[in-house]
């Protein structure tokens, strides 16, 4: 493990990726003591330019409000739904590649079809369909993230499963007379968490980008301060105030970045054959 | 003060008309035209909306139009009468013209679209000609109109130019009207006849050969073109691909910025016979709504003077109910209004016993803003922040537009909506609906807000029969004075459409409700 870490700290990608997200979760625990105020109340007249306004030093929205405050709850609502979604997700594949991967024969043929029927699927049109059918509340759009995310990571731990179930120290358990579920969560899930935990970041990439698309469509939450909505909120003036769009547009970038390269770090430093050389 | 400029570039173009009149038409060219929300039917005589109009509007014709005055101008109906009882109004149809497949336009065809179309199907249609019983046609070219109560003529003319189009009987005598092929390829005798329609992208008409009035129209072609995105419709309009954006259709940020290039017109001229109001609908399902005391405190709430100066510009102001200033004959002075005022807001809601609780909230409301028009949204939010100030939380939902009307005519499954009620040329063509009780679960755009008020239903039903002008004047006063008394919904907004002209464009704007007309002498300067 300190090895691990030590190989994450060596490696200045990682290290930045690291610095972005927190810097973001910073910004999500500042809000609430920076900006007080509702973030989605009028604070002035709509469109001022970043600068023009020593009061709204990032300009205001079509709708009179502070894209700076904005910006900074925005932080909380896209790292909630990254966490939350991946959470849904990862809950939902590791067990059913678990179950896959462990077992194997009819079990697993007829999960890994389900899961390909569901990878067949374009995930944001599925995602279109449950938001139209449960509505977009921000909890129905976060599970609903998480829902239509979860096969790629069944797909890798029923790989991971099928490698190590067969390995001497899960047959050593087996014969001590362990039952299935000790062997699976005790004995091969620990050994293949790391490359989902690494995937896992994908995940929560993915998420914070289908929230923003939703929202770029006006279809997810109007009632929080998303990143996303800000930036379907701008689509009307890009000609003009483009700056509407492009400040959230940016904080996106920088997150998805930071947690591509967090994930590409923990990538390296929790694999042995990199690590070990 | 960008806003400020565009208004007076507006007021000069007027300024400028009478010069460009005396030009000499030139035959030719094509128009394309920025079509905006796609339609399941083109035809007229079957929806009364300006989606429909923009379209078939060129290729079907009314009994009657307004001219530029805003006085009904003969088209199909060369002449008209009313018995002194009003129970009989009887048209003189012009002789000579054909439909766009050769066969002739009769009395027959009259009689049909208003039977079977007008007083069946047509939206606001079925309101308006409720009384119509029969018919009559003695000759071709005579329509007799039998109602059972009087038919003010007025109303009849005012309402025949958006509720009078009319239809070939021969094309939709046999099968289910709503299913006949013509109703996305329409027959009609207007100036421009169906070519081709491509969902998603474009519409194509060409000039009518045979058209009645001679040597007209001047245009070879009409084109519509299918753009959704805002931003992607101006980008067309500055490149010359699209000619005319009607309806509002731009983001309101591109009609400022598109009204100081001298390329482009911007401006409500031609669009005077299309006011609409914004609404705040309330439901009474909802006992917290029933109460007068929080519909008027919410009312007071809403500080809309600020809102139309910062979020809406020049073609919006205040209104004052459900009859705007725009109607010259209706429009009543000195109604109760509810001025921006949040300590009596405050103090109402607190009459109304909806103390504040924790965090200073008081209740919670959901709003369902309609998914056309960018002010619905801006006012949507709007209206969320300000009544948070007054300790009333309040949820947006969005839907999509069959979601939306499902959501709030037919469910009624909502606590506040707010969209568009569009006002044409009588309050009894599309406004009285609104509050009269009565209308089927469903109708969108109806009174289904779960009140009803039977003061108001015999006011309605006396004015729609009234022939004397001035009676029928104080009836719509006393109307207008019961809705905002009782306030089942609230107008405060009145905006005028905002038309997006190219100015290589001559001979348009000239009458008002000129998006919707024929565009028989529209024509395109080199």
């Amino acid at each position: 493990m300190r090895r691990a870490l030590a190989a994450y700290a060596r490696n200045p990608a990682a290290l930045l990726g690291a610095v972005l997200v927190l810097m973001v979760l910073g910004m999500g625990l500042a809000a609430p003591l920076l900006f007080p105020q509702d973030p989605l109340g009028l604070a002035g007249r709509p469109l001022q330019w970043p600068g023009a306004n020593p009061r709204f030093p990032l300009g205001t929205d079509p709708s009179g409000r502070d894209i700076m405050a904005q910006l900074f709850h925005g932080a909380r609502v896209s790292l909630l739904i990254g966490f939350v979604a991946t959470l849904v997700a990862s809950a939902i594949g590791i067990a059913i590649g678990a179950v896959a991967g462990f077992y194997g024969g009819w079990v697993d043929t007829l999960l890994m079809r389900v899961t390909e029927a569901f990878q067949t699927l374009p995930n944001f049109l599925l995602l279109l369909v449950l938001v139209a059918v449960f509505g977009s509340h921000i909890n129905t759009v976060t599970i609903a993230i998480g829902l239509v995310s979860w096969p790629p990571v069944a797909r890798l731990t029923r790989a991971e499963f099928l490698t190590l179930r067969t390995r001497e120290f899960v047959s050593a358990a087996r014969v001590q007379g362990l039952g299935d579920i000790h062997l699976m969560l005790r004995e091969v899930l620990p050994n293949a968490l790391p490359p989902v935990i690494v995937y896992a970041s994908v995940v929560m990439a993915v998420a914070i980008l289908l929230e923003s698309a939703l929202a770029f469509l006006q279809l997810s939450d109007p009632n929080v301060p998303s990143w996303g909505n800000l930036i379907g909120l701008g689509r009307n003036v890009l000609r003009v105030e483009w700056y509407v769009s492009a400040i959230p547009g940016v904080a996106i970038l920088l997150t998805i970045l930071g947690v591509s390269l967090m994930g590409q770090g923990l990538n390296d430093a929790l694999n042995p054959r990199i690590t070990g050389k | 003060m960008n806003r400020r400029e565009t208004f007076l570039l507006a007021g000069s173009s007027l300024v400028a008309l009478p010069a460009i009149a005396q030009e000499t038409p030139r035959r030719g060219g094509v128009m394309t035209v920025h079509f905006a929300t796609e339609q399941r039917i083109l035809n007229p005589s079957l929806q009364a909306s300006t989606g429909v109009y923009i379209v078939g509007g060129k290729i079907q014709e009314a009994l009657v139009d307004l001219d530029a005055a805003g006085n009904p101008t003969p088209v199909l109906a060369e002449s008209w009468e009313s018995s002194p009882d009003g129970k009989t109004i009887t048209f003189k149809l012009r002789a000579g013209v054909t439909w766009h497949d050769g066969k002739p336009f009769t009395s027959a065809d009259v009689a049909f679209t208003a039977m079977e179309m007008w007083k069946k199907i047509l939206n606001y249609g079925t309101t308006l000609q409720l009384y119509l019983t029969a018919v009559d046609t003695p000759d071709p070219l005579t329509a007799v109109f039998r109602y059972e109560r009087p038919m003010p003529l007025g109303l009849l003319l005012r309402a025949l130019p958006d509720l009078g189009y009319i239809s070939p009987k021969h094309i939709y005598e046999t099968g289910d009207i709503r299913q006949n092929p013509a109703n996305t390829a329409p027959i009609g005798t207007g100036p421009f006849r169906f070519v081709q329609y491509e969902r998603g992208q474009f519409i194509i008409a060409e000039r009518n050969p045979n058209y009645w009035r001679p040597n007209l129209p001047y245009l070879d072609r009409v084109v519509w073109r299918v753009v959704g995105d805002r931003a992607a419709a101006a980008a067309q309009m500055e490149a010359g691909q699209i000619l005319f954006s009607p309806y509002s259709a731009l983001a309101i940020s591109d009609l400022q910025r598109l009204g100081r290039d001298p390329r482009f017109e911007v401006t409500t001229r031609g669009n005077e016979g299309n006011a609409r109001t914004n609404t705040l609908e309330f439901n009474f399902r909802n006992p917290i709504l029933a109460d007068i005391r929080v519909r008027q405190a919410l009312a007071h709430a809403l500080n809309i003077p600020f809102f139309i100066e910062n979020f809406l510009g020049p073609f919006a102001k205040p209104g004052t109910g459900p009859i705007p200033s725009v109607s010259t004959d209706y429009y009543p002075a000195g109604m109760p209004q509810y001025p921006f005022d949040a300590a009596r807001a405050n103090r109402l809601l607190d009459e109304a016993g909806h103390r504040r609780g924790a965090g200073g909230a008081r209740f919670s409301l959901r709003l369902h803003p309609a998914p056309w028009g960018e002010d619905i949204s801006l006012f949507a939010t709007f209206i969320q922040q300000s009544l948070s100030q007054v300790g009333v939380r309040v949820e947006i939902v969005r839907l999509d537009a069959a979601g939306w009307l499902r959501t709030i005519y037919n469910d009624h499954n909502f606590d506040l909506a707010s969209g568009w009620h569009q006002y044409r040329s009588d309050p009894a063509v599309s406004t009285t609906v609104w509050y009269r009780s009565g209308s089927p679960v469903g109708a969108p755009w109806t009174n289904q807000w779960g009140w009803s008020d039977p003061t108001i239903d015999q006011i309605i039903d006396n004015a729609a029969t009234e022939l004397d002008v001035g009676r029928r004047r104080a009836l719509y006063a006393d109307f207008v004075r019961r809705a905002q008394t009782e306030l089942p919904l609230w107008m405060p907004i009145e905006q005028i459409f905002v038309s997006v002209f190219n100015r290589r464009l001559r001979n348009v704007g000239n009458n008002p409700r000129w998006a919707s007309s024929s565009w028989h002498d529209t024509w395109l300067a080199s």
